[in-house]
């Protein structure tokens, strides 16, 4: 097979890297984009639930096409099943639109395409080519031939199993406590209200939660993330998640009509996710928050940063690690803050008994809040339960 | 060094492809095709993280 070569080379077709190969063609490089699978955005590994008011910065208009339900807010559900309900504006914009995934990520893979970008479906890296310490391109597989793509810059955006950075030399291991497993059923015949996205915690799902994504009116993603380090057997996550089904009649009497699962990262942020020739970007560079195992949003905010840093690279002759600290320090001002701040509360949420979460709940009935920051609920958690914010008295 | 065995049932009878294992083991020793998982004996520990990682109980050592 025929060795090509180009500007920028883009190493999988989710969002951040089809965000990433857009921007980089928009700014002018040549750009091939490949994919390992035959159907790009597919087989789904997601929630479906996205934020929205990224969307606009990095050029996203949303579409009926991919867009299943806009819902109006998210309640969180106390181990006792008392509810906090948060409208989407005081959400930190962490729901908006429950999504069809493999639309969505078809939809940027077609904004990347027309901004002048390649696809090359069904080829799948195996490694990295360096000279002088340098990542040069991949050698891989492409519809099983062995083939080699040489670029001035390649970008790694191939997901959580992400091998690029580590074949490339960038330290990307987790730690137990940094991972959750995650399993979710899409069910039909459910009751599920179109209006909330539904978040449940304690330990129904240790270190993670079950979340409740309404698709439709009787349909819905259910799921559950575990935290590594909190579980000990095999298939734990399933376990937890039929357990939690079971007690709920009103998905229990619901009928599963598709399975999915996979890894979320919930880390502090990478120190290092540049070297010479090669960037990271999206679940691949551990961009998830934390909190709340969201990957998108920020995969696609840094994959617009990495896009332009990349075509800048290939137009001044420089994809040097000293060039793409620009990158790094660039996606770090506009995430990074936030992805620690939400790192330390996940630590700290991690922690919590279940009578805690109960509490934390129950204080913040009917509490107006002008914005729904941890300062602004431990102040109301204070007024009604002063022991328990002893807890958290880092936070304040 | 005596090695306990690794099972990853990939066939699909578990397996559902999901990529957990590949991205949390450390030695980078597990490997995703499309519709296919495998494991390098010789590099793998036998540590367990996939073990757990893996929601559907697809992997087993014994």
């Amino acid at each position: 097979m025929e060795n090509l070569r180009t500007d920028v080379l883009v190493v999988g077709a989710g969002p951040a890297g089809s965000m990433t190969a857009k921007w980089a063609a928009k700014s002018g490089a040549q750009v091939v984009m490949i994919e390992k699978r035959q159907e790009i955005g597919s087989p789904v590994r997601c929630g479906e639930g996205i934020s929205r008011s990224w969307l606009p910065e990095v050029g996203i208009t949303p579409s009926s096409k991919w867009i299943n339900v806009e819902v109006e807010g998210a309640r969180i559900y106390a181990p006792n099943e008392q509810c906090l309900e948060i409208n989407e504006k005081h959400a930190g914009n962490e729901v908006g639109f429950v999504v069809e995934r493999d639309g969505f990520d078809k939809a940027l893979a077609i904004d990347a395409a027309n901004a002048g970008a390649d696809v090359l479906l069904k080829t799948a890296a195996l490694g990295v080519i360096k000279e002088n310490g340098r990542v040069v391109g991949v050698k891989g597989k492409r519809f099983g031939e062995a083939f080699e793509i040489r670029a001035k810059v390649t970008i790694g955006a191939d997901g959580f199993e992400s091998q690029l950075g580590r074949w490339a030399g960038i330290p990307t291991n987790l730690a137990l406590r940094d991972m959750d497993s995650c399993l979710q059923y899409r069910m039909t015949n459910v009751d599920c209200d179109v209006r909330y996205c539904d978040f449940y915690l304690g330990k129904v799902a240790p270190g993670g939660y079950v979340w409740i994504f309404p698709k439709a009116e009787g349909l819905a993603n259910v799921g559950i993330g575990v935290q590594l380090s909190q579980i000990t057997g095999m298939a734990e996550a399933r376990k937890y998640l039929d357990a939690w089904i079971a007690h709920h009649p009103q998905y229990a009497k619901g009928k599963k009509i598709d399975m999915v699962g996979g890894g979320v990262s919930i880390s502090p942020p990478l120190k290092q996710t540049v070297t010479d020739g090669l960037m990271l970007v999206g679940d691949a560079a551990r961009m998830i928050d934390p909190l709340t195992g969201g990957g998108i949003a920020n995969g696609c905010i840094a994959g617009k940063i990495c896009g332009e840093y990349a075509a800048k690279a290939v137009e001044l002759g420089t994809p040097t690690k000293e060039f793409f600290q620009g990158y790094e320090k660039a996606w770090r001002a506009r995430l990074e803050e936030k992805l620690y701040r939400n790192w330390l509360a996940k630590e700290k949420l991690c922690s919590l008994s279940d009578e805690t979460f109960n509490k934390v709940v129950d204080a913040l009935q009917g509490v107006k809040l002008e914005k729904l920051t941890v300062h602004n609920i431990l102040k109301a958690v204070r007024e009604k339960y002063p022991d328990v914010t002893k807890e958290f008295a880092a936070f304040l | 060094m005596n090695k306990k065995l690794l099972h990853i049932e990939s066939s699909g009878q578990l397996c559902i492809y999901c990529g957990a294992c590949v991205g949390v083991c450390p030695l980078n020793c597990i490997y995703l095709d499309e519709t296919r998982i495998t494991f390098d004996e010789k590099i793998c520990t036998r540590c367990e993280i996939c073990v757990k990682a893996c929601p559907v109980g697809a992997i087993e050592i014994g």
